[in-house]
């Protein structure tokens, strides 16, 4: 069965699966345990934390394992309670994880200031500079768009932040496996991750943070993750999670150039088979594998099913937003008119996916939307 | 690849075993689920539970469930005539309204785009064909049947459309999905309106809407007896929640609404069930539709039904307009209720209705 939606979650890798296998059959110690079991257990997960560390450039006590990506944007942006600066910086198309949660915090009086986008679905670095308030705590701006892959000037954004001295999040849960992330390249205070967007296992995502950057935990109770977390560890996901990493940083050129492979050859023949397509996002910055395309005239939904039908499984829009066909936020803010926003779909590829697959899709996409 | 049959799932048993019947029939059947109102987390919506449990009974059966939304359709189309119809004192029946519109509007249109030879939904109901008519058939269990609520329906949606278990006992549909090991075959029946949930939920629902206000209750004989909240909380007939305390009347005897005057926000009680105040054996309707698309050509010996599962009344239609009409019941009426439908019979076959303006 041909699947498209690698934005939404990835297979788990095989490695992955065997690491976890192995970690969950004889691994069952607890971690905070000074015998031997809670030993092993806790050797697993710091291996795992060193793995990760070392893909991103960081350092081991720069990483506390998380529930998932939104569990590590949720810490971050509910820690603003207690922080003196109450004032977010943030986008118009961040994910559900980030905004829906500024929402919830205004009635606490945390404020936020959502930067527009322009029809790329990026932010322009002078609007965070005009954006920003003496109040403002945290700019957190997510580093690519979930719906249609577009990368944001990050370097640009986080020097704005750097010479305003305010701490800088991004939501990069699309960005590992995608696109190189070095915390010595992309110098944000904190990063978001989840591991089950990389071939991981679902349940489980860390936080980068770089040292010294403020932080209250959103879980507490024991004393896990030098107590920003809360909680008995998931061990045989956490290991998982680590093995991941560890393959994304042995296969990430390869990968990219697989994805962009099947991206270009996509274009070519979405193109020729349907040439009233409008593909969304920025041409130039985005990560590869990832195709936002409008049908005008057509309804997403209906295109949806009649993939399904053919077992071709895409998204349209986020795929957080499944049984809602209401205009997609994010395109909405990219100016792009409503016609155009119900009848896009997002196809995201990854590595089991082959040129034939997505010649088969392009093939099957030219059917459905001419008959 | 034959077409398929769509079936619009609701998580309940009824849809379940209507898409298990055709399964079995050898149709080749995918399920719809639809959405059709978007609720805050503090409603009393159960859409969230509902689509669990359609996807177990499709996993089980596998069978492709997709979902979809038709909240803007049912907002425009159904919710504002129901709030509307409150304001002016009545009260509408938004069941029959989702029928023609969503059900059998939205969803349909949706279903044959997407390439389905004909939907089918879990009614109690039944389609005959017969001389290049589609009819609407009462559903064979007496105490389900479902047709007061399809009478909007033309004959586009019903040559379309397909009712399976229409043909068999409520007992039979929770023993078939039973041996079927669905997992909702006991699963209670819904019941009040859809958006709102159980009746108790309904006040605080509909003061969100619309401003309450309060007013007095007087006796048809013009004794001021109590309070209301706001007219629009009561319906003709209702007995529960009239707050009429001791001092008026016959103690024993229960107080019923029989009549609402909206200018002077009063309302009116009667006591007894058998209270002359009650019962009218005229109305007047508009919206009148008939199923056909014209009027039938006997309406002699016709029923109707003024609500859900009364029994059939005979009655005659005069003062036929192509939109309104007036009937005159064999027998007086208990609580005719504007706003409400009236649904004509010949028999088993339901010709049509119309909504109830007034009554005398």
């Amino acid at each position: 069965m041909p699947y498209f939606d690698h934005s939404a979650t990835t297979p788990i890798h095989p490695a992955v699966l065997e690491k976890m296998n192995v970690v969950s059959a004889s691994y069952y110690g607890n971690p905070s345990s000074i015998h031997s079991s809670g030993r092993k257990s806790k050797a697993i997960i710091e291996e795992a934390r060193r793995n990760i560390a070392a893909a991103i450039d960081a350092e081991s006590s720069e990483i506390i394992f998380t529930g998932s990506g939104s569990e590590a944007n949720n810490m971050v942006l509910w820690s603003l309670r207690q922080a003196d600066k109450k004032h977010v910086v943030s986008s118009a198309i961040e994910h559900p994880a980030v905004l829906t949660v500024l929402q919830k915090l205004e009635p606490l009086g945390i404020t936020y200031s959502a930067l527009p986008v322009n029809n790329h679905g990026r932010v322009k670095p002078q609007d965070l500079q005009d954006a920003i308030q003496p109040d403002t705590g945290l700019i957190s701006i997510m580093m690519v768009n979930n719906e249609v892959g577009s990368i944001q000037p990050i370097k640009a954004l986080i020097e704005i932040a750097k010479s305003a001295g305010i701490p800088f999040h991004s939501d990069t849960v699309q960005t590992l496996g995608k696109i190189p992330i070095s915390v010595k390249d992309i110098e944000a205070d904190m990063m978001s991750f989840s591991a089950h967007k990389f071939y991981g296992p679902k349940g489980v995502g860390f936080l980068y943070k770089r040292k010294n950057t403020k932080l209250k935990p959103l879980i507490i109770g024991g004393g896990q993750e030098t107590s920003f977390r809360a909680g008995t560890e998931n061990v045989p996901g956490i290991a998982g999670m680590g093995e991941a990493v560890r393959l994304v940083k042995e296969n990430l050129i390869q990968r990219m150039n697989h994805l962009e492979k099947l991206e270009s050859i996509f274009l070519d023949h979405i193109q020729k088979a349907c040439p009233e397509v409008i593909i969304n996002g920025c041409p130039k910055h985005h990560i590869p594998g990832v195709v936002s395309a409008s049908f005008p005239g057509q309804r997403s939904d209906i295109l949806l099913a009649k993939l399904d039908r053919r077992s071709m499984e895409v998204s349209s829009g986020s795929a957080c937003g499944s049984g809602s066909v209401k205009p997609s936020a994010v395109l909405e803010a990219m100016a792009i008119p409503e016609d155009q926003n119900v009848s896009t779909l997002r196809f995201s590829f990854g590595r089991e996916n082959t040129e034939s697959e997505v010649i088969e899709l392009a093939k099957v996409l030219g059917v459905i939307t001419n008959g | 690849m034959a077409d398929p049959i769509i079936v619009g799932i609701s998580g309940g048993v009824d849809s379940s075993v209507t898409a298990l019947l055709l399964q079995k029939q050898g149709y080749k059947v995918e399920c719809v689920f639809m959405k059709n109102w978007e609720g805050n987390d503090d409603e009393n919506c159960t859409a969230e539970e509902d689509y669990r449990d359609a996807l177990a009974v499709c996993d089980h059966l596998g069978l492709p469930l997709r979902s979809v939304n038709f909240a803007r359709e049912y907002w425009d189309n159904v919710f504002e005539y129901f709030i509307d119809e409150y304001k002016k004192g009545r009260t509408p029946n938004p069941d029959v309204l989702c029928n023609r519109e969503v059900k059998f509007k939205a969803f349909l249109d949706f279903a044959l785009e997407l390439g389905a030879e004909k939907i089918a939904t879990g009614h109690y109901s039944r389609i005959e064909k017969s001389n290049g008519q589609f009819k609407l058939l009462k559903g064979l269990d007496p105490g389900k049947d479902q047709s007061y609520f399809l009478y909007l329906l033309g004959q586009d949606a019903l040559s379309k459309s397909m009712f399976p278990i229409g043909e068999i006992e409520k007992t039979n549909v929770r023993k078939l999905a039973q041996e079927s090991g669905l997992i909702n075959h006991a699963k209670k029946d819904s019941t009040g309106v859809c958006f709102i949930g159980e009746q108790k939920f309904f006040k605080d629902f509909l003061k969100k809407y619309i401003p309450a206000q309060p007013g007095i209750i007087e006796t048809v004989d013009g004794q001021t007896c109590g309070e209301h909240d706001g007219l629009m909380y009561y319906t003709m007939g209702q007995r529960k929640g009239l707050g009429i305390g001791g001092g008026h009347g016959d103690k024993e005897a229960p107080w019923f609404v029989a009549e609402k005057d909206l200018e002077a926000n009063t309302l009116f009680v009667a006591q007894g069930h058998d209270h002359p105040a009650l019962y009218h054996d005229q109305l007047a309707a508009d919206q009148l539709h008939w199923m056909g698309g014209a009027v039938p050509d006997n309406l002699d010996g016709i029923t109707a039904k003024i609500r859900y599962r009364q029994t059939d009344q005979k009655c005659e239609i005069h003062n036929l307009s192509p939109d309104t009409c007036g009937v005159h019941f064999e027998q007086p009426q208990f609580a005719i209720t504007p706003g409400q439908s009236i649904v004509f019979y010949h028999g088993d076959e339901c010709l049509g209705g119309a909504i109830i303006k007034s009554r005398k």
